[in-house]
């Protein structure tokens, strides 16, 4: 799939923009506070409903104005469809070929985005809770079922952290309710974990083909799912379902102490080996930059496998960071399949020779202009 | 300048109901005053008389004029059934549908320890002393919502009561009847094809 047009009102610094782009690749071109970013974020705000910088809506809107539109035309195998998000101080409004959806929820899946950002590189390097937050958002994007499982899972956690500090205080102790929130706990969980470890797979397989092509065969990359469930990759869902159990029920006298649930989903950590080795602490810098590369490039595979259509990806001033072998590897990966914008300050760090045809906007304080003749320089 | 103060107390009454602020509370309490007197009798008549003479049927806790209510009272219904609901207006529904005939029993929430509700703070208690004081019971239909709380309730409520060896029951989930699929979502579609059955 690929974005034919983009029509932008009172978004950010953009007053009244009317763009067509190129279905291969788009080089965003402008000096710094100029709306590159801007424009990559109303791209991904079409696709997800929500900016990947701010919680708050409302800065999305153009200052003292009070609504903002973002207007999109999606060509995809079966046609084009026109989808629009609305944004006002109230909320906002979701509409596929001008309709307007009761759920956001339905409207999400209509158009697939990756971005690939800078802060992208924390992947490999920070807390588990970021792995986590990747695993969980790319991965409810293209199965409606892990987000369903996710958000009643994350509910009934709620719940049972708010029982267990009630416990604390209680003489005559309830137990058979701590089992019920333990016994549902355990059900989703369960789900959670197997269909982690099925997407996790089939990441891996892609996610090491690139890093096999980029380090020429000299780095293997295996994903390692880390819980405290024991054999969790063999085991069917009634097993992981009976572990999980078992592990609630051996913790409950703790998890009354602490006022916190101690197993589950909720904790569990992914990691990345490089021949066998721990990225996160025995990697170099370069071995981090090229796996979180090969990781966000898998999804755009993994994508394609689940969905039908490839994404489309947005590189937020990420190729600049890349030396050229690397470049080389992204740009050969996404090169005539996937529509690609990315963001720049100046062309001197891209290897441009290797982009076929790409179509150039200059962006200068929320205008934007076309790049007619590019030569290569 | 303040507001005299009967209409200042009138906001201040009005705020005290749930989805009303400031605002919309004053805006009532103007148009309370330009009310015909006559109305306005009646409507302070019958919000007394919503309070006096509606209490909470000692055996189900649905709220009824006598006690124990009608339902509780007609010897005609079925009495070895009985629809376990949330709250009040769930056993309005239900009768509506006019096909059920056996009893009710009204929890008054679900449990929720967010919200402060464990098994001691609904009426969870009266149901089990229902159950053995009425030998002849021989299924609980629960009837909680598809939420994750309804859920952990109606599971709660079937460890308790299934040892007794009474059938415990729960409402079907799937498509609503009279919709079309194109229009259900992914997770309805799921539940509704897990709880097919056989024609």
């Amino acid at each position: 799939m690929y974005l034919e047009s983009l029509t932008l009102r009172d978004y950010r610094n953009y007053e009244d923009l009317n763009v067509s782009f190129s279905p291969a690749i788009n080089i965003l071109l402008g000096e710094n506070a100029q709306g590159k970013t801007n424009l990559l974020e109303a791209i991904y705000v079409l696709s997800m409903t929500r900016s990947h910088r701010t919680n708050n809506d409302k800065e999305l809107i153009k200052w003292d104005k009070t609504a903002a539109i973002i207007q999109g035309r999606v060509n995809k195998q079966l046609g084009t469809v026109p989808l629009e998000i609305q944004v006002n101080s109230k909320g906002k409004k979701a509409k596929v070929n001008h309709l307007e959806q009761a759920k956001l929820s339905q409207y999400i899946g209509q158009f697939n985005v990756i971005l690939f950002a800078p802060e992208d590189l924390a992947l490999v390097k920070g807390a588990p809770a970021v792995r986590r937050r990747f695993v969980d958002m790319e991965f409810g994007q293209i199965n409606a079922r892990y987000l369903y499982n996710l958000g009643q899972y994350r509910t009934i956690l709620k719940q049972r952290n708010q029982y267990l500090k009630q416990l604390q205080h209680k003489k005559n102790q309830d137990l058979v309710f701590l089992d019920v929130l333990s016994d549902q706990l355990a059900a989703f969980g369960a789900e959670i974990v197997h269909q982690r470890l099925i997407f996790l797979k089939q990441l891996e397989f892609w996610a090491n083909q690139l890093q096999e092509e980029i380090t020429q065969s000299a780095e293997t990359l295996t994903f390692e799912y880390a819980t405290h469930l024991e054999d969790a990759a063999d085991q069917t869902i009634e097993q992981l379902y009976a572990q999980l159990q078992n592990d609630l029920k051996k913790a409950t006298k703790k998890e009354i102490f602490q006022g916190t649930t101690l197993a589950g989903p909720h904790r569990d950590d992914v990691r990345f080996l490089i021949n066998g080795k721990n990225v996160q602490t025995y990697g170099s810098q370069g071995q981090q930059r090229t796996t979180a590369l090969s990781v966000k490039l898998a999804e755009i595979e993994l994508m394609k496998e689940e969905t039908g259509e490839y994404p489309v990806l947005l590189l937020d001033d990420v190729l600049s960071e890349l030396d050229d072998m690397r470049q080389t590897h992204l740009l050969k990966t996404i090169q005539n399949k996937v529509q690609t914008f990315l963001t720049t300050p100046n062309l001197s760090g891209i290897a441009r020779t290797l982009i076929n045809e790409p179509k150039i906007f200059h962006i200068n304080q929320g205008n934007l202009l076309e790049e007619e003749e590019h030569t290569v320089d | 300048m303040q507001y005299p103060e009967p209409i200042a107390k009138l906001i201040e009454s009005y705020m005290k109901l749930p989805g009303i602020g400031g605002k919309t509370a004053t805006r009532l309490a103007f148009f309370t005053i330009d009310m015909d007197e006559d109305d306005v009798t009646d409507f302070a008549k019958s919000l007394i008389s919503a309070k006096r003479d509606l209490h909470y049927c000692s055996i189900c806790g649905n709220i009824t004029e006598e006690d124990p209510c009608q339902i509780c009272s007609d010897p005609s219904r079925d009495q070895t059934k009985v629809i376990v609901v949330e709250e009040p207006k769930d056993v309005m529904s239900l009768e509506k549908m006019k096909e059920y005939h056996g009893l009710y029993h009204v929890l008054h929430g679900v449990l929720s320890p967010i919200e402060g509700k464990g098994p001691e703070d609904i009426n969870i208690t009266s149901l089990l002393t229902r159950l053995q004081t009425h030998p002849d019971m021989q299924e609980v239909i629960i009837a909680t919502n598809a939420t994750p709380e309804g859920e952990a309730t109606s599971m709660y409520l079937s460890r308790l009561i299934k040892p007794a060896g009474i059938k415990v029951t729960r409402l079907a989930h799937g498509l609503a009847v009279g919709s079309d699929i194109e229009y259900a979502d992914e997770m309805t579609l799921f539940k509704a094809i897990e709880g097919r059955t056989e024609i």
